[in-house]
């Protein structure tokens, strides 16, 4: 659930990119941070490794204005994707509000976005949540790719079910990426509204 | 959800602020933050002579991630947690602890300051802001007004397209 001062009124509510390593969360967030008006948003923390993989996360606070007197804050973290980054994963899912998953469209990353997903479940469970209770959206990325997988494949190992929104996206071209955080903020946010 | 709710608001808001206020005058630290465990920050006041602060969201960000990383590392030491937090610069020093499960008090000041000035009033603080936090955990559920959801959804055209 977000945080809510009501003292100072301000709603802040925590949204996690999660995906397999090189999908593009970071490149999700560095976009966010180009386009965004300055006096919308903070600095950007990346902790990182010299050749530039997250290490623990990246971080980047947005406001996102007022809605009935409450300052909307939400705080956008990605994961680490390398599998041996687990217990960070698990860290930074706590307190998550929504969830942003990137999948690669890679055709050598199907696996990988399958793992990423079980991943995801396992470590939400661990949490003593179920996946579907927490607002989630799906971006396929990466789809200016040469032999991209198509769509329907990747929803099929992801979200079998078809239970997600999802969005294409060329994050690097910033394509897909604010129709990304628009939906995973709607969702969030409507879920503050009933209370949950 | 994952972590448990905190409306903080009315007289405990006053409350914390003012305990905040008291641990910055009696310690004579530069900032004074209380932060939850999302790295979100509930209260903060800084010292009138203090230049102006790092970003605080940012500061409330890594102290979070930071004790989480802590905790997680005591629990495969065998330990419940490891309470408190010291890093120590040349020039200043953070001090974090734990206010119960749900928030951390940070102090930053510089190196003049004793620490053990730091550590004494920063647990009787904790003890007073424990005790807040508890009376907030029993605070009732909030409702927002019915149009809450279609302005949110405005906001957002406005400003993501």
């Amino acid at each position: 659930m977000s945080t809510i001062n009501f003292a100072a009124r301000e709603i802040n509510c925590k949204i996690v990119y999660y995906g397999p390593g090189m999908s593009g969360k970071t490149t999700n967030l560095k976009q966010v941070f180009a386009k965004v008006p300055g006096h919308l948003r903070g600095e950007m923390v990346s902790l990182a490794t010299e050749d530039e993989r997250t290490l623990f996360f990246d971080f980047l606070p947005l406001d996102l204005g007022s809605v009935q007197g409450f300052k909307t804050r939400f705080h956008l973290y990605t994961v680490p994707g390398q599998v041996f980054y687990n217990a960070s994963r698990k860290l930074i899912l706590r307190g998550v509000d929504g969830i942003v998953f990137v999948a690669d469209s890679a055709p050598n990353r199907l696996r990988a976005n399958a793992e990423s997903m079980r991943n995801l479940r396992e470590n939400l469970l661990e949490h003593g949540i179920d996946v579907k209770e927490v607002p989630m959206i799906l971006q396929i990325n990466k789809r200016d790719l040469d032999g991209a997988l198509s769509t329907e494949m990747i929803r099929a190992v992801i979200d079998p079910k078809h239970e997600l929104q999802w969005h294409e996206a060329v994050a690097d071209q910033g394509r897909g990426v604010f129709e990304t955080l628009k939906t995973v903020s709607r969702l969030v946010l409507e879920r503050l509204a009933k209370g949950q | 959800m994952i972590e448990p709710s905190l409306a903080l608001y009315g007289d405990a808001f006053d409350q914390v602020e003012t305990q905040v206020e008291d641990l910055l005058a009696a310690t004579g630290v530069r900032y004074c933050l209380l932060v939850d465990r999302k790295g979100f920050v509930l209260s903060h006041k800084e010292a009138l002579w203090a230049p102006r602060p790092p970003a605080l969201d940012s500061v409330a960000t890594l102290v979070a991630s930071n004790a989480a990383a802590t905790a997680a590392l005591a629990n495969m030491l065998g330990e419940r947690t490891f309470s408190e937090q010291i890093h120590q610069g040349e020039q200043g020093a953070i001090y974090v602890e734990s206010v119960g499960d749900v928030a951390l008090l940070t102090l930053i000041f510089d190196s003049s300051v004793p620490l053990g000035r730091v550590k004494l009033h920063a647990k009787k603080t904790i003890t007073v802001l424990s005790e807040i936090m508890r009376t907030l955990k029993e605070a009732p559920p909030i409702k927002f007004d019915a149009d809450f959801g279609s302005n949110a959804v405005s906001m957002l055209d406005d400003l993501l397209g």
